[in-house]
């Protein structure tokens, strides 16, 4: 085979991981072939170990890695591919995803949802009624404020100083290198020590919100409330649950609050279905856990913890969270009502690794809440 | 390379061979990731003592600053320069002294770029842990291989160091340094790998006692643990049992010594008396 021919039959297999997902770029390519140069191209398991290495296929990619390996360099497929290849010239196009029906967002009015503008208004003052309103109550014309005094809430999220000592005035350690260097101006008298201290540190959050049917009447406000939280504090990731998990982090560009909501209640399977909590979380703890959560995060969960399934998945995969998380926040809407006691089997089942048991039915509760999320 | 790097005491999968193989050739720095206790960092210990050359290891935390992984000069010494300088004429030439290479301390990524006979291979351990800050900094040197040092000027690689990162995925790698390396990712071995493993670092262990062993740990692998064993874990096992004299396991001494391999106060407990009988019954079939 030229180089020619087993760079276009490269460029096409790259488009077919691109198309199924897999993250590969221009420069991965170029790795690849370079790679290719130097292992013996018979052995195709040594090809397809190289391809690997030089792709930088993860762990979780490398399923389909094997899988389009086996169907672009399979013997006869590989000549077939390339005199393809060498025709069009192309790169297979990703099969559209088919949406999934789903349902708009919950309208108490029956309008659709309007983009609100959100502007630089500046300080606005919380209105103390809509802070007590519940969300149950609320409608679409209350969104508009209710975002405003979100961000706002949000933007109150303490910080913690990190371990890394930054450049200070007046206070933390001496810093001998710039101390050294003003020192020199003088001749060598220290007349002013410089310092350094401990840097400021962004909180890290990690929420795992509800949308199943049950939570429907709080869910929109909620994940307003981890929107703005993510506008607050960046290295926010937001997951939803309801039959399965999806990660939203990646749906949501900055910007209105309700569009992005729109957005993902449209490619959100199931909205406002039913709820396996305990499949949910472990599916998270399988994928995602070591990757988000680290000594440092925060965990949100928000659900009412009414699930039908087996409570064994959700102790499960509570104990692996709580092993690796510096807090685990529990926010259930339920909890706005004296008369709930925590009972429902999922949430029974799940108390004994939750930090903090919060209510979330208002604004003012979730105000409660900031202090146990600063890192 | 699997061969060389056999003969040095590493039992490598063709997977973990090809791609050493390939960042040596490719000059490339190689991210390795996987669960704690497979032999990430075993690798750049082999890789040394195969190219017969240093290993210069960086090992990440958290707030770890340029100070400490690049450079840092020697205040102390400096002060006594000019101190010993007095009145002196001319304080720039003071200061190109004082600021010359041999004031300059020299940490682990530094010492690696100016090693001068031949290229090192250079151990960036954990980077998972450091900021994503340092992230961004070790990216910078390990496209260009050179540090500007603001006293000094321009530094370049005298040769160009095999570069290894180890990670244990707390957390995810930013995508600009996973595309500046070649990727590994090192699973648990296999069984016969492992009783390989076995039989190479502990000699004291019989065939039967090794293959027993490695049954074991694997079928604790198989189970919901918070800690899986890692082969660290299982040589330190080995050890132990070779110390006690043993040829074979049998529950009472497995349930002794079952602390060099679960690690988790939960794991342990969860692992009682009767299951340990099963685990051991079935390992020695």
């Amino acid at each position: 085979m030229t180089v020619g021919g087993l760079a276009a039959h490269l460029a096409s297999f790259a488009g077919a991981l691109r198309a199924r997902g897999v993250r590969v770029v221009l420069s991965d390519e170029t790795d690849a072939l370079s790679a290719l140069t130097l292992v013996d191209l018979a052995d195709r398991e040594e090809v397809r170990r190289a391809l690997a290495v030089a792709l930088k296929i993860r762990r979780r990619d490398r399923s389909v890695f094997d899988e389009l390996f086996d169907q672009y360099f399979s013997a006869s497929a590989r000549e077939a591919a390339i005199a393809e290849a060498a025709r069009t010239r192309s790169v297979p196009h990703a099969a559209v995803p088919r949406r999934i029906g789903a349902p708009g967002w919950r309208n108490v009015e029956g309008e659709t949802a309007r983009e609100l503008p959100l502007g630089d208004t500046p300080a606005y003052s919380p209105n103390a009624l809509l802070r007590r309103k519940s969300f149950e109550e609320c409608t679409d014309a209350d969104l508009a404020p209710m975002e405003r005094l979100l961000i706002r809430l949000a933007e109150k999220l303490a910080t913690r100083p990190s371990r890394r000592l930054v450049p200070a005035r007046g206070r933390g350690v001496m810093d001998p290198r710039r101390s050294f260097r003003s020192a020199l101006a003088t001749d060598g008298e220290f007349l002013r020590l410089a310092r350094r201290s401990r840097a400021i540190e962004e909180p890290r959050l990690v929420a795992l919100c509800d949308t199943s049917g049950s939570m429907d009447a709080h869910t929109r406000f909620l994940l307003a409330f981890l929107l703005a939280l993510k506008r607050a504090a960046r290295r926010t990731e937001i997951f939803v649950f309801n039959t399965s998990l999806t990660r939203l982090t990646s749906w949501l560009a900055p910007g209105k609050v309700v569009r992005s909501l729109e957005r993902v209640s449209a490619s959100v399977p199931d909205w406002s279905g039913g709820t396996r909590i305990g499949e949910c979380l472990e599916t998270f703890v399988e994928n995602h856990l070591d990757a988000t959560i680290d000594a440092k995060t925060v965990v949100l969960i928000v659900s009412d913890g009414l699930d039908r399934g087996d409570t064994e998945p959700l102790v499960r995969a509570m104990r692996a969270i709580r092993s690796r998380a510096r807090r685990v926040v529990w926010l259930n809407p339920l909890l706005s009502d004296p008369r709930y006691e925590p009972i429902a089997r999922g949430m029974a089942a799940a108390l004994p690794f939750v930090d903090r048991l919060l209510p979330a039915h208002n604004l003012e509760t979730l105000e409660r809440l900031l202090p146990w999320l600063a890192a | 390379m699997q061969e060389a790097m056999e003969r040095h005491g590493y039992i490598a999968e063709p997977e973990i061979a090809t791609a050493v193989f390939l960042a040596k050739e490719m000059k490339k720095p190689l991210l390795v990731e996987g669960d704690a206790g497979v032999g990430k960092t075993e690798i750049a210990k082999v890789l040394a003592r195969l190219l017969g050359t240093e290993l210069i290891r960086l090992q990440c935390y958290e707030g770890l600053d340029v100070a400490t992984a690049l450079y840092e000069w020697d205040y102390p010494r400096q002060m006594l320069r000019l101190r010993m300088a007095g009145d002196s004429p001319d304080p720039s030439k003071i200061e190109d002294v004082i600021f010359s290479r041999e004031y300059l301390l020299e940490r682990p990524l530094l010492k690696a770029i100016t090693r001068a006979s031949g290229p090192p291979v250079l151990l960036i351990d954990e980077i998972d842990r450091a900021d994503d800050g340092f992230e961004a900094f070790l990216l910078e040197i390990l496209s260009d291989f050179q540090v500007t040092i603001p006293e000094l000027g321009t530094i370049r690689a005298e040769h160009v160091p095999h570069v290894l990162l180890t990670s244990n995925r707390s957390r995810e790698i930013g995508d600009a340094l996973r595309r500046r390396c070649l990727y590994l990712y090192i699973e648990h071995p296999t069984f016969e790998k492992e009783v390989r493993i076995i039989r190479s670092r502990v000699p004291g262990a019989g065939d039967r006692l090794a293959a027993q062993i490695a049954r074991f740990v694997e079928s604790l692998r198989e189970r919901r643990l918070a800690k899986s064993p890692g082969v660290a874990e299982t040589i330190d096992w080995s050890q132990a049992l070779v110390r006690l004299h043993q040829d074979e396991l049998d529950p009472e001494i497995v349930s002794e010594t079952l602390g060099c391999v679960l690690k988790d106060h939960n794991d342990l407990r969860e692992l009682k008396g009767e299951e340990i009988a099963t685990l051991v019954e079935a390992a020695a079939r």
